[in-house]
């Protein structure tokens, strides 16, 4: 047995994946509402390691955000005043 | 036949003389080149992710369609070559789409676009879109002289 050396986490994040938990949600890059959770206030995607979400749905969502930016229907970045 | 998806965002101030003028032509080139149109889409006056052209705001179509992918080709082309366009994008939403699913597309998209937005619970702001779209459709008027300059 190997002795535990990492120390533990403050906090624990959600594990689940958003988009596996509950099969309704698509991503779709048209539906800037839901993608909106997944970027920073500066318009930068969230990593996995916060949202939690899958492999998979990182994937999915990552090419939904940038359609939605090159269409316009969200921002590249948000410049903060 | 493929299953295409195309937003393109027009300049917010057209007028409704030039708007018509292109979806004209939008018609002709899907009868032209057999394309099967299976809605039009308005979503009104936007607020742009960023500006383009100088443009804060924009007026967003979705045009939904089964095409050949030479259809994509012309499409695309002559969106370029409109100066009241100011961006679009083409999405493959389905390869190899059958004659009766698109039917069943079709009269789906003609019947109830309202039950399609409701299948995402949590986006009431959907739904006011295409509320709203009926109003705004209207309310661009006057400046007829912002015709396409283009169409060389």
């Amino acid at each position: 047995m190997k002795p535990q050396v990492r120390k533990k986490r403050p906090f624990q994040r959600r594990k689940v994946c958003i988009f596996c938990a509950d099969s309704g949600l698509k991503i779709n890059y048209k539906d800037v509402k839901t993608l909106n959770h997944f970027v920073t206030e500066r318009g930068k995607i969230l990593p996995r390691r916060i949202s939690g979400n899958c492999a998979r749905h990182q994937r999915d969502l990552t090419a939904a955000i940038k359609r939605a930016r090159n269409i316009a229907l969200m921002s590249f970045s948000i410049v903060s005043t | 036949m493929r299953r295409y998806e195309t937003i393109f965002i027009t300049h917010p101030d057209l007028s409704k003389e030039s708007l018509l003028e292109l979806q004209e032509k939008l018609n002709s080139i899907m009868t032209s080149w057999k394309g099967d149109l299976i809605k039009l889409d308005d979503w009104g006056t936007k607020k742009l992710g960023y500006g383009i052209r100088k443009n804060t705001r924009g007026h967003y179509f979705l045009l939904d369609y089964l095409a050949a992918p030479e259809l994509v080709r012309e499409l695309e082309r002559n969106l370029r070559l409109n100066d009241g366009v100011l961006k679009f994008q083409t999405v493959k939403i389905g390869d190899q789409v059958s004659a009766d699913a698109a039917k069943k597309l079709k009269e789906e998209a003609s019947a109830d676009k309202s039950i399609k937005v409701s299948d995402r619970p949590s986006l009431p702001g959907d739904q006011l879109a295409i509320e709203s779209k009926k109003e705004e459709g209207e309310l661009v008027e006057s400046e007829g002289e912002k015709k396409n300059e283009t169409s060389s």
